[in-house]
């Protein structure tokens, strides 16, 4: 059958054109921070610095000292002509703000549903790919479109799609005699913040799919043989020989997932600003209305939720790959 | 194959096939909206385009600022892309290829910038460009660009040097070539695959790029699409029809780009996973 040949080989550690993978893997702080100093040769400083210099002064000058000074300005009041010296006060400010808690909770779930949402049908389709249906190739390439297009483009269509008159969604419940199940779905603080999640399921869930073939693509064949000789039907091959294999991967997408929920921004911006009443504001979208929609023209507080939320993603994933890598020791 | 297993296979592709038309769906409606117009599709949302309104391109392109948008996206991210490509490259041969003191330290301080929320940067950003005067500025965004998808470039392009043989740098080396050569004839080359991965995937990132464009960019002459795109909506809210064309105008390179390259664009997004 001709190939819906994976591009990936993600368990083997790199890509058919020799690309290492993408999923950098679980643990890969310390993985990489431990990889042993490249063999290569010594070279002299000045050539050493030649080739980094260009890359440096650019990481330096655009994330390095801003993100230095995001941590600056969240102790201070920082106004469009002086800035002035504020202590904890915004620390202890944020601690009281109510719709920064909601934002987060928002957040947090978002981030916690759709990889879950995501993986598990990605790995049903892929599954299904896997077991060699006719036009395996379209399927892949189609399920995988969405993915390329940017939120913004994806938000208009999705705003369309939930239109309370002629939005599909509405139309498809009035036809089917459901018509008292339909409303508007982006405009109902019940339903947007799931509405939203959906859209980004139907987004990713293509994109996880072409990962996880290219990892069940990538298995051991004489393993799979050996399930089938023992006469093991596709229920116990699934649950004891192909998802034990593909956990990694499996784990790798449930971060990735969770880490771009996290930051998620353009989809609520372009659909719903974080309205109704606040049912779909994340972090992202109230730290930008903070520091550029309400007119206070402080910079520090919106700098101060910056930093608590940096801190806050970076323990989340510090915690899921630790926990994800501890189950792994554990088991084997 | 046995009846019950042909049943199967065939529910089985009624099913896929409905995902098919669950995935691409909306892509369609939109492309079909867009040669229609709005009084025609207050009519009936689901026609067929007929007759279609080609018209409609032009007339969005002309009238509505989108060559303007269009060519703003095509100069920054191209730009950014070329630069990225460069620095990148060589950031990535000497972290691959050369051994000194701070090798790892500054390979992994750069590398864990891939899981920092934006938010980190961009208010300071905005304040920096504004100082520097590349506030609202085509340049300004550009580097801001370069900068945000620098650690991925590097990341993707360094584990592919690390594993050209080094034999072929010694043989580079006996043969009289320079640290300068070595990387732009012998490593250069050989790492086109993994290039043209990168390349291709901060193509598209940058092409979708929204929060930062939204907040260092506010000037009608240097929006980018997807900005332009969230005006022209804000303005013409009821005007669905030019709405659709507008956003095809910022799919079509998109897919002209897959419908050539799909394995190679699935290949560099899936590179990209880690953001």
């Amino acid at each position: 059958m001709p190939h819906t040949s994976a591009p990936l080989d993600i368990e083997a550690g790199r890509l058919t054109n020799g690309v290492r993978p993408a999923l950098p893997g679980f643990g890969w702080f310390r993985r990489r921070a431990a990889a042993p100093a490249p063999a290569g040769a010594g070279a002299s400083t000045a050539t050493i610095i030649a080739f980094l210099l260009p890359a440096l002064t650019i990481y330096v000058a655009f994330t390095a000292y801003p993100a230095v000074r995001t941590l600056w300005n969240s102790f201070h009041k920082v106004l469009p002509r002086r800035e002035e010296f504020v202590g904890l006060e915004n620390y202890a400010a944020l601690m009281q703000d109510d719709l920064f808690w909601r934002a987060v909770r928002n957040t947090i779930a978002w981030a916690c549903a759709s990889p879950l949402i995501e993986v598990s049908i990605a790995l049903l389709l892929a599954l299904a790919l896997y077991a060699k249906v006719p036009g395996a190739r379209f399927f892949r390439i189609a399920w995988f479109t969405p993915v390329l297009m940017s939120y913004i483009v994806v938000g208009i269509l999705w705003v369309w799609i939930f239109n309370y008159d002629w939005g599909p969604v509405n139309v498809a419940l009035r036809a089917v005699g459901l018509g008292g199940w339909a409303r508007a779905w982006l405009g109902d603080p019940a339903t947007a913040l799931p509405s939203l999640i959906f859209v980004t399921s139907w987004m990713w869930v293509g994109f996880n799919m072409v990962v996880l073939l290219a990892a069940l693509h990538s298995l051991p064949k004489e393993v799979i043989e050996a399930a089938e000789l023992d006469n093991c039907g596709w229920g116990a091959k699934l649950v004891f020989v192909i998802l034990p294999l593909v956990r990694a991967t499996i784990l790798n997408l449930i971060v990735l997932s969770f880490i771009g929920k996290m930051k998620i921004f353009d989809l609520v911006w372009i659909t719903t600003k974080g309205g109704p009443l606040w049912s779909t504001e994340t972090v992202s979208t109230y730290v930008y209305k903070r520091a550029f929609e309400w007119n206070t023209f402080d910079l520090g507080y919106p700098s101060t939720i910056a930093a608590v939320w940096f801190v806050i993603v970076l323990a989340a994933v510090l915690a899921l790959t630790w926990a994800f890598g501890l189950r792994q020791k554990l088991e084997y | 194959m046995r009846p019950a297993a042909i049943l199967q296979r065939s529910l089985l592709l009624v099913a896929l096939s409905v995902y098919t038309a669950f995935a691409a769906g909306p892509f369609v409606w939109a492309a079909m909206m867009s040669l229609r117009t709005t009084s025609e599709i207050s009519r009936n949302h689901f026609a067929l385009p007929s007759p279609a309104h080609w018209e409609k391109f032009p007339q969005a392109w002309f009238n509505s600022n989108y060559s303007v948008y269009f060519s703003n996206s095509l100069i920054i991210v191209v730009t950014a892309v070329v630069i990225l490509t460069l620095i990148g490259s060589m950031a990535a041969h000497c972290f691959a290829r050369y051994r000194f003191r701070l090798n790892r330290v500054l390979y992994f301080v750069i590398f864990s910038t891939l899981i920092f929320p934006p938010q980190i940067t961009i208010i300071s950003l905005f304040q920096i460009l504004v100082q520097y005067g590349l506030y609202n500025s085509k340049l300004g965004l550009t580097m801001v660009y370069v900068a945000i998808q620098l650690p991925l470039t590097i990341y993707i392009l360094e584990s592919f040097f690390a594993r050209i043989p080094s034999d072929l740098f010694d043989a580079a080396r006996m043969d009289g070539f320079s640290d300068w050569e070595i990387f732009w004839r012998v490593s250069f080359p050989i790492a086109l695959p993994a290039i043209a991965t990168t390349v291709i995937l901060n193509f598209i990132l940058l092409w979708n790029e929204f929060l930062y464009a939204v907040v260092l960019i506010t000037d009608e002459a240097n929006r980018t699409l997807p900005l332009g795109i969230q005006r022209f909506m804000g303005d013409q809210l009821e005007d669905i029809g030019m709405i659709a064309t507008g956003l095809m105008i910022a799919i079509v390179p998109v897919i002209v780009v897959y419908a050539f390259f799909s394995e190679k664009l699935i290949q560099g997004m899936t590179a990209g996973a880690v953001k």
